[in-house]
C-alpha cells in the first residue's frame, strides 16, 4: 500500500517533469531536409521552442520525444527502428512533414519503404511541405497536452507497437 | 569564348581513340569510343589539361522498337561552359567497362553510382562496398534500367553489411552516423584513428536514397518540377531551376527576361538563406553556439522574404515550365531592399568575427588545408573549389539567365584553409545582395511566362547552374513523349567527398566535423563504436588482435566498477 503510494507520487512527479521539459531527439530517415532546416529554424532564437523546456537532444539514449522527417528508405528503416529501440520508455514520436505520412512528393519511389508510421508508431502528424515553425511547435504543444493525461509506464516497442502489459 | 574555339586540340589529342564525333550543341561536343579504348581515351584528355570530370551519365534505351536495345554510358567532362562528352555504347547483356578512377580520382564514387543503379560493370573499381543502395537489395536488379519493376526490389538478399568490414588491422574505427545531432543528410562515416589522429576515412551513403532519378521516369514533365524541388529542400530553388533550364531549351521555349530575373533573385536569395544556414551550422560544429544563434535568427530575415514573395519559406515553388508563377513588385521590392541593407550590416559584423576571433581561428586557420593542385586533381567545386584559389563558378563562366546581363564578380581566396571557407562564403553573401539590388533596379519589363508544350521533342540536353554548394549538373533525355525518358542529377555534394576524405587524414579527430562541414554537409559525433584493441599484455601473443564482443565489453565493465573503478 505504502509502495503504491510512494510509485503513484513519483510518477505524478515523472510526468510533471517529462511535460516540463521534454528532449527531442532527431532522426533524418530519407527527408529533403526541407523539414529539418525548419525544425532547426524552431529552436532557433525566432521560434524559439527552448522556451517550453524543449532541448535537441544529441542521443536518443537520453531522449523522451523522437522527432522524425521523411519517408522511410530502405537502407535507413533499419537505423529508425533502432533509434526507437535505443530511447528510454515511455518515448514518443512526432512525425513531421507530409512524406512522414504518405510519402508525399517520392510516393512510389522504388528505394522508399513507407511512412514513419509502417515503421514505428506515431503519436502526432505535423503535415506540410514543409510545415512552418509554428505548425511544428503547435505539433510540440499537442504532444504535451496529450502526455497530461496520459498513463506514462506502459512499455511500447516495436512489437508491441501500442503499448504491452504494464 | 566560341564553341568551336573551346575544343579545338581535343580531336588531335584524342583522335586513335574516338570512333566519331559531332556536336549536337554550341557548346558541347559528343565523342563516340568504345570500351576497350576510353582508357586509352581519358589519358590522352588528361594530357591536355582541358577540363575536369563532371559527372557520368548511364542510360538504358531499352527494348521497345525502335531502339536497338543497348546501355550508353557518358563521361562529361566540362570547362567554364563548355562540355565534352565520351560516349561508350554497351550492349543490354552483361556491360562492362574499365574504371577511369586511377586517371580521375572523382569518378569513383560516379562509377560506384552507375555499376550499383545501371548494372554496368566497372572493372577495377576499388572495395565492394554498396554506396547508394541498401545491403540487402537484391542482386542482378538495377533500378535505373527500364525492365526493372517494383516486384523485383521486393526480394531481399542476405549478405553481411557494407557497414563495419575491410577494417585494416590494428586500427581503430570510429563509426560516426547516419544518426547523429547535427540535423543534415544521415551519412555513416568510419574513421580509422591512431590515438587522436586519424589514418583512414570512409564514406557510406544512401541512407536517403529516394529513388528520384527512376521515379522522374514516371512523372509528367510538369509533375517533374515539384519532385526535383524536393531532392534538397535548402536549395529547392535552384534544383527546379536547372530542370527546367533544360526541359525548356530542349522544348526550344524562349522564356520572357522578366521570368529569367526572378528567378535569378529567388536564385540569389535562397543562396544568402543557404550560406547563413551553413554559417551557423558550421559554428555550432566549433562550439560557437552563440555565433548560430545569431545567424539562424538574421537568416529569417531572408526566410521572410521568400514567404513575402512566393507564400511559402522553403520550397517556393517559383518556377514554371516556360516562366515564373510570382512576380516582384512595388513593396516587395522595397522589402528586399530593407532585408538586404540589415543582412548586410549584419555580415558585416560575421566576417569580423571569422576572422579576428582568437578561439574561432583555432579551430580554422591552416586547418583542413585543400591546395589549389589538390582541388583541381579532386575535382572540387563551388566555394570549397573558390577558397582553394580555383575559379569555379559557373555564373561567370558560363553565365545563365540574368547573370548574362548582370554580371558576377567571382570571390576567390588562396588561402585553402577552413578560414578561407568561412571567408569565401561570406563575401559571396556582400556580391549577392549587390547583384539583387541590382537586378531590382533594373528589372526588365515583360511577361512572367509564356506557353510551353505538353510533350518535349526528342532530343537531350545538359543543364548546369551553380547552387549555393557549387555546380549543380543535369542530363536529360526525352524521346518525345509526356515524361521524361532520363534525368540525372549530379549534386555538388558528391564532387566533394572525394576531397574531403583525403584530407581529413592526419587531423586530429576532433577536427573533422569541422572539416566535413567545410564543404557544407554537416555532421556531429555518436555514440557507438567497434572496438580493435591490440594486445601486448605479457599473457596475450603480442600484436595479436581481438575483436571485443559486446558480452565482452560488459563483462569488463563489471569487472571495472566491482574493482572500485581500478
Amino acid at each position: 500500500m505504502m509502495q503504491s503510494t510512494l510509485r503513484k507520487v513519483l510518477d505524478k512527479a515523472a510526468l510533471w517533469s517529462r511535460i516540463n521539459s521534454p528532449w527531442l531527439v532527431h532522426f533524418n530517415s530519407g527527408s529533403c531536409n526541407g523539414c529539418d532546416i525548419e525544425i532547426l529554424a524552431t529552436l532557433a532564437p525566432r521560434y524559439d521552442l527552448e522556451r517550453f523546456g524543449v532541448k535537441l537532444q544529441g542521443s536518443p539514449r537520453h531522449a523522451d520525444v523522437l522527432i522524425c522527417t521523411g519517408p522511410v528508405t530502405r537502407l535507413a528503416r533499419e537505423r529508425l527502428l533502432r533509434t526507437y529501440e535505443q530511447m528510454p520508455v515511455p518515448k514518443f514520436v512526432i512525425a513531421v512533414g507530409s512524406c512522414s505520412i504518405t510519402g508525399g512528393a517520392f510516393h512510389g519511389c522504388y528505394n522508399i519503404v513507407g511512412d514513419i508510421g509502417d515503421v514505428i508508431p506515431v503519436d502526432v502528424y505535423v503535415p506540410g511541405c514543409p510545415p512552418r515553425p509554428e505548425a511544428i511547435i503547435d505539433g510540440v504543444v499537442q504532444l504535451l497536452t496529450k502526455l497530461k493525461g496520459a498513463v506514462p509506464a506502459r512499455a511500447r516497442t516495436a512489437e508491441t507497437p501500442f503499448g504491452g502489459a504494464e | 569564348m566560341s564553341g568551336e574555339s573551346a575544343f579545338s586540340g581535343i580531336q588531335d589529342g584524342v583522335g586513335p581513340w574516338i570512333s566519331s564525333s559531332r556536336a549536337p550543341a554550341d557548346n558541347r561536343l559528343d565523342m563516340d569510343t568504345s570500351a576497350e579504348h576510353l582508357v586509352g581515351a581519358v589519358t590522352a584528355f588528361n594530357a591536355l589539361k582541358w577540363g575536369y570530370l563532371s559527372a557520368i551519365t548511364g542510360f538504358d534505351s531499352g527494348t521497345a522498337a525502335p531502339s536497338d536495345g543497348h546501355i550508353e554510358v557518358l563521361y562529361h567532362f566540362c570547362r567554364g561552359p563548355s562540355v565534352a562528352t565520351f560516349r561508350v555504347k554497351l550492349p543490354r547483356e552483361d556491360p562492362s567497362v574499365p574504371s577511369i578512377g586511377p586517371l580521375v580520382p572523382s569518378a569513383v564514387m560516379y562509377e560506384r553510382e552507375l555499376s550499383e543503379t545501371m548494372g554496368v560493370n566497372v572493372a577495377g573499381l576499388p572495395g565492394r562496398k554498396r554506396q547508394f543502395l541498401s545491403d540487402d537489395w537484391p542482386e542482378k536488379v538495377y533500378p535505373l534500367r527500364k525492365d526493372f519493376t517494383m516486384e523485383s526490389a521486393a526480394a531481399t538478399h542476405a549478405e553481411a553489411p557494407t557497414v563495419g568490414g575491410e577494417d585494416e588491422p590494428g586500427t581503430f574505427i570510429i563509426p560516426i552516423g547516419p544518426q547523429h545531432p547535427a540535423l543534415k543528410e544521415p551519412g555513416h562515416f568510419e574513421l580509422a584513428v591512431d590515438g587522436e589522429i586519424v589514418t583512414h576515412a570512409n564514406i557510406r551513403l544512401g541512407y536517403v536514397h529516394r529513388g528520384i532519378e527512376k521515379g522522374a521516369e514516371d512523372r509528367s514533365w510538369v509533375h517533374n518540377i515539384y519532385l526535383m524541388e524536393r531532392i534538397c529542400g535548402i536549395c529547392s530553388h535552384i534544383h527546379a531551376t536547372a530542370y527546367v533550364l533544360g526541359v525548356e531549351s530542349l522544348a526550344g521555349v524562349a522564356v520572357p527576361p522578366r521570368a529569367q530575373a526572378v528567378r535569378t533573385i529567388f536564385c540569389e536569395l535562397e543562396r544568402i538563406h543557404s550560406h547563413l544556414l551553413w554559417l551557423g551550422v558550421a559554428a555550432h560544429q566549433a562550439g560557437f553556439d552563440t555565433l548560430f544563434m545569431y545567424s539562424w535568427r538574421d537568416r529569417e530575415t531572408v526566410m521572410d522574404l521568400l514567404e513575402e514573395l512566393s507564400g511559402n519559406r522553403v520550397n517556393y515553388s517559383v518556377n514554371l515550365l516556360g516562366g515564373v508563377k510570382y512576380d516582384i513588385v512595388g513593396k516587395a521590392a522595397d522589402s528586399i531592399r530593407r532585408g538586404l541593407d540589415f543582412l548586410e550590416r549584419r555580415l558585416k559584423r560575421y566576417l569580423k568575427i571569422v576572422t579576428t576571433d582568437e578561439s574561432f581561428l583555432r579551430r580554422t586557420r591552416g586547418v583542413g588545408t585543400i591546395t589549389f593542385d589538390e582541388a583541381n586533381r579532386l575535382g572540387t567545386i563551388g566555394p570549397t573549389a573558390r577558397a582553394s584559389g580555383v575559379s569555379r563558378d559557373l555564373r561567370v563562366e558560363a553565365p545563365y539567365m540574368a547573370y548574362r546581363d548582370f554580371p558576377v564578380v567571382p570571390v576567390l581566396d588562396s588561402r585553402c584553409d577552413l578560414e578561407a571557407r568561412f571567408v569565401v562564403r561570406i563575401n559571396e553573401l556582400f556580391e549577392s545582395c549587390r547583384l539583387t539590388r541590382e537586378i531590382l533596379n533594373r528589372m526588365p519589363a515583360g511577361e512572367l511566362s509564356v506557353p510551353a508544350p505538353r510533350k518535349v521533342p526528342e532530343g537531350e540536353v545538359i543543364s548546369r547552374v551553380e547552387a549555393p554548394r557549387g555546380e549543380l549538373f543535369y542530363y536529360i533525355r526525352s524521346t518525345g513523349g509526356a515524361k521524361p525518358d532520363r534525368v540525372k542529377v549530379r549534386t555538388p555534394s558528391l564532387c566533394n567527398w572525394a576531397a574531403v576524405l583525403s584530407v581529413a587524414v592526419g587531423h586530429k579527430l576532433a577536427d573533422i566535423p569541422m572539416i566535413m562541414v567545410g564543404i557544407d554537409p554537416c555532421f556531429s559525433c555518436n555514440d557507438r563504436s567497434i572496438t580493435l584493441r591490440r594486445r601486448g599484455a605479457p599473457g596475450g601473443v603480442p600484436g595479436a588482435l581481438e575483436q571485443w564482443s559486446w558480452e565482452d565489453l560488459r563483462q569488463y565493465g563489471i569487472k571495472y566498477y566491482a574493482g572500485g573503478g581500478r
